[in-house]
């Protein structure tokens, strides 16, 4: 237990101290929430059915990052069938066989997040020698909507709303056990609340998604300090950073950090992501890439021991190969996986890390 | 802009010169890390499978299948294994726990929930821990 006297107060009495942590949780949750991306919708013009409006048929959505192609269809269909087709192209329309592909031939999936298929196509093209530099205006992902032939081994599931729901809590389920070695914070949900996470997505509610996801999303709790060998039992004495409880439940007690890294044009690693290092310091992003991947990211050599001539030496540059996108927000180096992992994670629970190329 | 220095010439480019040298040499170099994560992991994992309620059991339970697999792969070798046909119900489940994504690799669930040196999959005919 506690090793500072103080226990936590159910209902979550709040002490100052609570209130920051809380705040900067619910901020960082709530941006990640309203993240949107802008994707441009153009069906397949040799598949466009005679006597469809051509010169119509783009269809621009600023989508939320957590929500899914799927869920986006009912609107497409709309604005097809209004604009686009004819009636009797209308009626002979079959979602089940529709599917998406980018400008580059990558078929879309649909159990990924808008916010990584985004993502991750903003990676592909740093590789590419053929793409402007980036800029700081994000350009809209150009799908191409086929409306039949859907290729149902890439595509692996069907695009049906209830095949994305089970994807997704499949995925909820899997970070849960990631972090925790079971499931049971999820299975233990109520079927009500299992429903109600899912249509907080469907429905974009950050309220209704959270009601149920606080549930089992660890908090974002500081960890607890090492108590230092040999001392003397003199306490650290309190400040706003400083923890006054050891939460079990927390961000920096989970076994593992569901993290997934995505590379240009694959592959998609995981690995294992400590919340802290064997010396209890938090796990950075830095550290974990360069322990897994150090030719993007080179370990940083120690600075050199001060001298006369340099009394505040510098550790050495290393090159700036590759830079890292979280939620399309370059992330600095020095970011904890452990906060990561429950402020910038995706609506499933798992941190996507997109690498990309610097070519500047 | 180039200075003769005797018999040794030094060409001093610009400073945009440099980056540009620099930027590139970088990039190739950042292209072949890249190339060097892409390699297929051939190295094999052991899947155990694991049948649940009324699902038959295998004679053989035991298979060693290349990491670099999609699970949507096992779940068609399963199929096979089985002799069950694409419309028939098949369930399948890592650890009794959760239903992968199709597209994660026997790599990363190994890495991530291999027991006892293997990958444990549940199949079964219904919904389980759906």
């Amino acid at each position: 237990m506690s090793a500072y006297g103080t226990t936590r107060q159910p209902g979550g009495g709040a002490t100052p101290k609570d209130k920051t942590t809380d705040y900067h949780t619910a901020l960082f949750r709530r941006l990640a929430w309203e993240g949107t991306v802008p994707v441009e919708i153009r069906v397949d013009p040799k598949e466009l059915p005679a006597n469809s409006d051509r010169g119509l048929e783009c269809y621009y959505i600023q989508a939320p990052r957590v929500s899914y192609l799927p869920l986006l269809l009912p609107e497409i269909r709309r604005f097809l069938m209004d604009v686009v087709f004819d009636e009797a192209a209308a009626s002979s329309l079959k979602e089940e066989d529709w599917w998406f592909e980018t400008e580059e031939g990558t078929i879309t999936k649909w159990h990924w997040p808008l916010g990584l298929i985004y993502d991750n196509h903003a990676i592909s093209l740093t590789v590419r020698s053929s793409a402007p530099p980036s800029t700081a205006m994000a350009p809209p992902l150009r799908l191409i909507l086929h409306l039949a032939s859907p290729p149902t081994e890439k595509l692996m599931l069907s695009p049906s709303q209830e095949a994305c729901k089970q994807a997704f809590m499949g995925q909820l389920k899997e970070a849960d056990f990631i972090r925790w070695g079971s499931t049971k914070r999820v299975t233990g949900l109520r079927k009500l609340e299992q429903d109600g996470i899912w249509e907080g997505i469907r429905e974009h509610n950050f309220d209704d998604y959270w009601r149920v996801a606080s549930k089992v999303t660890p908090s974002a709790s500081q960890p607890v300090p090492p108590p230092l060998a040999g001392a003397s039992g003199h306490v650290r004495p309190p400040s706003t950073d400083a923890p006054s409880t050891f939460d079990r439940d927390g961000a920096y007690s989970v076994r593992c950090i569901p993290v997934r890294v995505y590379l240009p044009d694959g592959p998609i690693l995981q690995e294992f992501v400590p919340p802290l290092l064997e010396d209890g310091t938090p796990n950075t992003l830095y550290h974990f890439l360069s322990t897994h991947l150090p030719l993007l990211f080179p370990p940083r050599p120690p600075a050199p021991p001060p001298s006369r001539a340099k009394p505040n030496p510098q550790p050495p540059a290393v090159p700036n190969l590759a830079f890292v996108m979280i939620q399309g927000v370059v992330s600095p180096p020095e970011a904890e996986m452990a906060w990561l992992g429950v402020c910038m994670a995706g609506a499933d629970g798992w941190l996507s890390i997109c690498v990309g190329i610097n070519r500047t | 802009m180039a200075s003769v220095i005797g018999t040794e010439i030094t060409a001093r480019p610009t400073a945009t010169g440099i980056l540009r040298a620099e930027r590139s040499e970088q990039f190739d170099e950042a292209l072949k890390a890249l190339d060097n994560y892409k390699k297929k992991d051939t190295s094999k994992v052991v899947v155990r499978f694991k049948a649940v309620g009324n699902a038959p059991i295998m004679k053989q339970n035991f298979y060693k299948i290349t990491s670099s697999n999609r699970f949507q792969a096992v779940i068609q070798f399963l199929r096979k294994e089985l002799g069950w046909q694409a419309g028939e119900p098949l369930f399948t489940y890592i650890n009794l726990s959760f239903s992968p994504a199709p597209d994660d690799t026997v790599a990363n669930l190994f890495k991530a929930c291999g027991t006892d040196g293997h990958l444990i999959v549940n199949y079964s005919t219904t919904q389980a821990w759906g």
